[in-house]
């Protein structure tokens, strides 16, 4: 039974650094059309101006609160220079967001010299319930991104802006004809997509340490759960991300970590080859 | 007004026929004569660096076969390359089995039938699959691989397979310097040259048709999967052939040879050169390689950077590739059959 | 549109070459290092270093090129091997195989060099072993503790074997720990080979090994392995996963209460490089057992000299230890320079001969001597204990110790 609920709350929390990841990543190829190939490195951006903001001697949880503002900033100045232009070709998109995502990762890698930084949390130690020991840090990020999901989703289904938003999802041509900005619409989505992302490298810096590489980690986890999850909506890209950190998280307690590893991309692959449209097929939330 | 307008027509079509010397030729025989001159002024370990160029030159052709000529842009031809790699080390190692005329034709083969096994699943079916879902499906395929061989002992896991032996025929062994280097370059060649009439004939036409508009191709009855399918496969067959030659010149195979980056890689070359043009793929492997060979001396950190910039700047205002500054965009593209002759009109 | 993607460009360059100029002064990248009286009649000696001076093992090659920057100095303020000066040659193997291969052959066969020293983890050096010895005739020094096994001619080992790491280590263990040992590994050749040899001593000292796994070297969640500890009720987790694996392993073993409930860490690498991963309540009680610690400084003058001369000439976050292959590389370069000076030139063959047999009296943590045909090397070895973030020598060997190999 400890068994069990340990594992829960392990495969919930590794989950969980799943769905902020690919929040982002969903939301821009649901709207835009595009596969951000650069996401891993709004991670990774994320994560260094959470390092940088703790080795210039200030608290760690102001990093991890400035993080998020500083890669939608990023995000949001590189939309309008350089992704707005591939909105409509989607290999285009990839080749010219993967040329962006090398240039923020070698970047990166030369400012920490190439090495493997670490950043302590902010909430360290654990919580003892009887005989199960929890990770403290674990606990805060399955919490953040409940309420990060929750908050999305109102801000979708309650606002007026996320009414905008999901005219444009659902019908561009008509959304302009209405009236609704959607280079504007667009601009804000690659912004937020970006802070997402910006926020779960905040978020995971502690538990995996700081690294150039730390993106590419990522990157291909999320696509494979955009893809399982379904492209055009909210829910599907949550979806599939639940589902893939899920077995990733999963797989290595029944069968060896060296098989569940690459297990866990065939069953996705097989996946989608049998069912293109992904788990929640449709457009809107 | 409508006087002067066609007779200025006119006078440009004749320019544009009597100027009838075809750039794309010179340039490729420019291309060979260099390389074939180059061991002659190079020191031996340059010679040594040029030779892999060569090999990753192979490996761009094979990818500049499947998406510059069918347009199936293919995240995953390094799947191929490190898995031919992979399969030649294991016959030198396990069975001692160096002859290039047994692991030359392995590396083809097995080159071949994964790229026909994960091509098959990838791209036949009974609905056409998407481009996204190709481009992602070979992404993963790559990273799969990458994480099998690292996780599989027999293999070398992370280690990979080192102490290679020199491949051999007969007595002879090829040891790295001038001897790999013409073969290397004469293997180059001969691809090159099949690729060259493959890209030129019925069924390159087929496929020229197949890159510009799928659907109006499979409308006119051919079985755009089934082209699609082969030419992968064939240019699996090639990624295999470098691959094999690549474990054997370097002496040692590793799970990077299989994974994502390598795949990217090849991705970048042939983008910078020029997809679909063959040659073009040649020259965005060697400008790259060897201006990172002449930077990582010095600037080492921000090589990687530059690259990055270029590529984007490629991408958004050159995205046919450096090759495109000296050829027209007719002869990218490509002829066939005669040309259109005394025609009247607009060329 | 296009002149501010320009200036987007140009300011990135202009901010990056800032970078790389700190960079090439702080020494990544290849470069030389030439003593000031090199004069034009004697010929310079070379001497490669090749080392991960970025990646995951970064942390230890800067050590190591360090180390080999104040070897050669001394060396050469001295006077020179044989009334002749030393170059140093240091190339990055950027904790990359492939990157390795390429830039040793520039050492080889661009520089000529007269050794090659370097390699860190078992797959580096085996993927530039063959280069440098087989098909660069050069000799090849390996400073790193490793999994032992490795009997090619030409190539020198001055780094701690299986045999010196556990025959005295595992019984302190089981004395001090438990005798349920649990084996968490990297999947790679040192792992493995040093698991056979291990679980043996466990085994033939009455202790029991629960399981033994093999994780990738990327894996950064272990909780199903820090699950399977613990209920298991493990005593000694006998760990070989290492960066960046180690880190995030440490901390789920210790959220998970392993230490507080009187559990043991052992690590045969963990050196005073290594302790900075973790937060020192996360590492409390782990065990190793190397050639050398900071901590001998007070009873080894010879130790605690070596050690100072090293901090004022490199302070900063890459330490001394004998985890990251500093005291093998201070080591090997001593021995090399006594098998020179017998020898009485630098050619390979006869190098190799006089290094077979060469002795030096003073070495970080003791002397050291090389076993005659086997290329492994004797050396004194001490067992310590991490206490609030610094170690604390608990066990030391009578004399030195026999590698045990070829």
């Amino acid at each position: 039974m400890h068994n069990l609920i340990t594992a829960l709350f392990e495969i919930m929390s590794f989950a969980s650094i799943v769905v902020l990841v690919v929040l982002g990543l969903g939301i821009i190829a649901s709207m835009m059309g595009i596969f951000n190939f650069a996401q891993g490195e709004f991670v990774l951006l994320g994560a260094y101006v959470t390092y940088a903001v703790h080795n210039a001697g200030l608290p760690v949880w102001l990093g991890m609160f400035a993080a998020p503002f500083a890669v939608g900033a990023l995000g949001f100045v590189l939309e309008r220079l350089i992704v707005r232009r591939f909105y409509g070709a989607p290999i285009v998109a990839m080749l010219g967001t993967y040329a962006l995502g090398l240039i923020i990762r070698e970047i990166v890698r030369g400012l920490i010299g190439g090495l493997y930084l670490s950043v302590p949390e902010p909430i360290g130690g654990s919580l003892s319930v009887g005989d199960m020991h929890f990770s403290s840090w674990r606990l805060v990020i399955i919490l953040i991104t409940a309420l990060v999901m929750a908050a999305s989703y109102l801000l979708l289904a309650r606002t007026a802006f996320g009414l905008r938003i999901r005219a444009s999802l659902e019908n561009p041509a008509l959304a302009r004809a209405s009236g609704i900005s959607t280079n504007a619409i667009y601009g804000a989505t690659f912004a937020f997509g970006a802070a997402l992302a910006g926020l779960a490298g905040a978020l995971i810096v502690p538990v995996f340490s700081l690294f150039a590489d730390l993106g590419l980690r990522f990157l291909i986890q999320g696509f494979v759960a955009v893809m399982v999850g379904g492209v055009g909506s909210f829910a599907g890209p949550v979806a599939g991300a639940g589902i893939i950190g899920t077995l990733s998280a999963a797989l290595p307690w029944v069968i060896a970590p060296v098989v569940a590893d690459v297990l866990v991309f065939v069953i996705a692959i097989v996946f989608i080859k049998l069912r293109p449209q992904g788990l929640v097929s449709g457009r809107g939330v | 007004m409508t006087e002067t307008t066609p007779t200025a027509l006119r006078l440009a079509d004749r320019k544009s026929r009597t100027r009838r010397w075809p750039l794309l030729p010179v340039m490729e025989l420019a291309v060979l004569a260099i390389g074939a001159l180059l061991p002659l002024v190079l020191q031996d370990y340059l010679t040594v660096y040029a030779t892999r160029v060569l090999i990753l030159c192979l490996f761009a052709l094979s990818f500049d076969l499947v998406w510059g000529y069918a347009g199936i842009m293919s995240f995953g031809q390094a799947v191929f390359f490190g898995s031919a790699g992979y399969g030649v080390a294991l016959l030198a190692r396990d069975l001692g089995l160096t002859s290039m005329l047994i692991v030359l034709p392995a590396g083809l083969l097995i080159g071949f039938t994964f790229a026909l096994l994960l091509g098959g699943f990838l791209l036949l079916g009974r609905h056409p699959s998407s481009v996204i879902f190709v481009s992602l499906g070979t992404l993963t395929g790559s990273y799969a691989f990458d994480r099998l061989a690292r996780g599989w002992y027999y293999l070398g896991g992370q280690n990979g397979i080192p102490s290679i032996p020199a491949m051999s025929i007969g007595s002879y062994e090829w040891d790295e310097g001038p001897g790999f280097y013409y073969l290397a370059l004469g293997i180059l060649l001969v691809v090159y040259i099949i690729c060259r009439f493959l890209v030129r004939s019925q069924f390159g036409l087929a496929l020229a048709g197949l890159r510009e508009n799928e659907q109006r191709i499979a409308f006119f009855g051919y079985r755009a999967q089934r082209l699609k399918a082969i030419i992968f496969s064939f240019a699996g067959a090639i990624a295999g052939l470098a691959g094999s030659l690549y474990a054997f010149h370097e002496g040692f195979v590793w799970p990077n040879m299989l994974g994502v980056v390598m795949s990217t890689q090849v991705v970048l070359y042939v983008l910078f050169g020029g997809p679909g043009t063959l040659i073009g793929a040649v020259i965005g492997t060697v400008v790259i390689e060897a201006v990172s060979f002449w930077l990582s001396n010095s600037y080492q950190d921000i090589w990687p950077i530059i690259l990055g910039v270029l590529l984007l700047l490629v991408i958004l205002f050159r995205p046919a590739g450096l090759v495109s500054l000296v050829l027209s965009e007719r002869e990218r593209v490509g002829e066939f059959g005669r040309p259109p002759g005394d025609r009247h009109g607009p060329a | 549109m296009f002149s501010d993607h320009h200036q987007q460009s140009r300011r990135r360059f202009l901010a990056n070459f800032a970078f790389a100029s700190t960079a090439l002064a702080t020494g990544v990248g290849s470069w030389v290092v030439r003593p000031d009286w090199a004069n034009a009649a004697a010929d310079p000696i070379k001497v490669g270093v090749a080392t991960d001076l970025t990646g995951p093992i970064g942390y230890a090659g800067n050590a190591d090129a360090n180390v080999a920057k104040m070897v050669i100095k001394e060396i050469n303020d001295a006077g020179g091997i044989l009334g002749r000066p030393l170059e140093l040659y240091i190339e990055d193997t950027a904790s990359n195989e492939s990157v390795a291969v390429g830039n040793v052959r520039k050492l080889i066969q661009r520089d000529k060099v007269d050794l090659v020293l370097g390699g860190i983890t078992s797959s580096m050096r085996n993927a530039i072993k063959d280069v440098i010895v087989a098909r660069g005739k050069t000799l090849y020094i390996y400073p790193q503790l490793y999994e032992g096994k490795e009997c090619t001619p030409n190539l020198f080992c001055t780094g701690p074997t299986p045999a010196q790491q556990c025959d005295e280590f595992i019984p302190w263990l089981i004395k001090n720990g438990g005798k349920k040992f649990a084996l968490p590994s990297a999947n790679y050749v040192w792992p493995h080979t040093l698991n056979v040899y291990a679980r043996k001593v466990i085994e033939a000292n009455g202790g029991e090994v629960i399981f033994e796994e093999y994780y990738p070297l990327d894996q950064i969640d272990f909780s199903s392995t820090v699950n399977r500890i613990i209920s298991n009720k493990v005593d000694v987790v006998f760990n070989t996963v290492i960066p960046p694996g180690v880190g995030p392993f440490f901390k789920q073993l210790y959220e998970a209460g392993f230490l507080k409930n009187g559990g043991r860490l052992a690590c045969v690498y963990y050196d005073e490089n290594t302790l900075a991963i973790n937060q020192p309540a996360e590492i409390e009680g782990l065990a190793s057992c190397l050639d050398y610690f900071k901590a001998l400084a007070p009873e080894d003058p010879v130790s605690a000299k070596i050690q100072a001369a090293y901090d004022k000439s490199f302070p900063g976050t890459f330490l001394f230890a004998a985890g990251s292959a500093a005291t093998g590389t201070y080591r090997g370069l001593k021995l090399w320079e006594a098998a020179v000076k017998e020898a009485g030139k630098v050619e390979r063959d006869a190098v190799a001969a006089a290094l077979d047999h060469a002795k030096i009296a003073e070495g970080p943590g003791g002397p050291a001597e090389m076993v005659p045909g086997t290329r492994h090397c004797k050396m004194k070895m001490y067992t310590a204990v991490a206490k609030g973030g610094n170690y604390e020598i608990v066990a030391r060997s009578a004399g030195l110790v026999d590698p045990k190999e070829c």
